[in-house]
């Protein structure tokens, strides 16, 4: 039988589960190092990979939870950090990204990982549930759910109002 | 600030968590990509080793074919492994079998063995005393 690489095309892969991690843990050196053992440890069980059970990208999400388990959370950004941010002349999208985040690291640890996986990895509702052990059906109402509670957080977040206290 | 404000109004957020996507470093793209490739070209080369010693014993036994060589071969391993073997049987102890002994037809047979009698002790020899006679 001949054997499928899973690794053969990785740049979108190391975008994918580097997607993953951020959503999860936050953006930066603590998701790079993450991402890093992941395909390191993809690349020590490149044997064991069987395409019949799913694609590469959910097989390396896969080891990419098993290396965040037992990490702090570090995704939450302080006020102090959005304010300092806010003193900056950032543009529009800069400052929706940060508050996107922020607001994703306010989420409880469920609703991030089905943010980070069906946002970050780009799975789809049947994937995250043959990763989950759950059914689809659940997986589409709890990502409804995560998204309503992510839109709370995010719409509570006015930087303009928090610079206004500030320059007070 | 306006204007974000006013795009957040008819928020996509969806769309939104797609396009502001935590994107990693082109140096981590390289890093890892570099990692995978060497990692493949080392498995190749590992696969083209193994596949090279394959393709030439089976070059050898074909060569070896075409001359009669492998009947050749197999008669002086056969031969070679006889010899061996008659050397190593030639210090060994030759047995006889007990059975073809005249000597052994004669006297071989174990004598049975004689059942001790038990000496059955007199009856009546019995100590009595005398009757009283007063």
């Amino acid at each position: 039988m001949l054997r499928v690489d899973p690794l053969a095309n990785p740049e979108p892969l190391i975008r994918r589960v580097y997607a993953y991690v951020a959503y999860r843990i936050g953006d930066g050196p603590d998701a790079e190092d993450i991402t890093s053992e992941t395909f390191e440890r993809a690349l020590r069980y490149k044997k064991s990979y069987d395409s019949g059970k799913g694609e590469p990208v959910a097989w390396l999400i896969g080891i990419a939870r098993r290396c965040i388990e037992g990490r702090p959370p570090t995704l939450e950004i302080s006020s102090e950090q959005l304010e300092a941010v806010d003193h900056r002349d950032l543009e529009d999208d800069a400052l929706r990204r940060i508050a996107l985040s922020s607001a994703v690291g306010r989420l409880e640890e469920r609703d991030r990982e089905l943010i980070a996986l069906r946002y970050g990895a780009d799975l789809t509702a049947r994937q995250i549930a043959e990763l989950q052990g759950s059914k689809t059906n659940a997986v589409e109402v709890a990502l409804h759910r995560s998204l309503a509670r992510l839109r709370i957080h995010f719409e509570g977040e006015e930087p303009g109002v928090r610079k206004s206290r500030v320059q007070q | 600030m306006r204007s974000w404000r006013k795009k957040r109004e008819g928020l996509d957020l969806e769309t939104e968590l797609r396009a502001n996507r935590p994107e990693p470093s082109r140096e981590l793209i390289h890093r890892l990509e570099a990692r995978v490739r060497e990692d493949g070209r080392r498995s190749r080369v590992g696969s083209f080793r193994v596949a090279f010693a394959g393709a030439l014993a089976a070059g050898v036994l074909a060569a070896l074919a075409s001359v009669g060589g492998l009947g050749y071969a197999a008669t002086a391993t056969s031969q070679a492994v006889q010899k061996a073997s008659r050397v190593v049987h030639a210090q060994g102890v030759t047995v006889l079998h007990r059975a073809q002994s005249a000597s052994r037809d004669q006297y071989g047979k174990p004598k049975a063995k004689k059942k001790k009698k038990h000496k059955k002790k007199a009856r009546g020899v019995r100590f009595r005393r005398p009757p009283f006679t007063g």
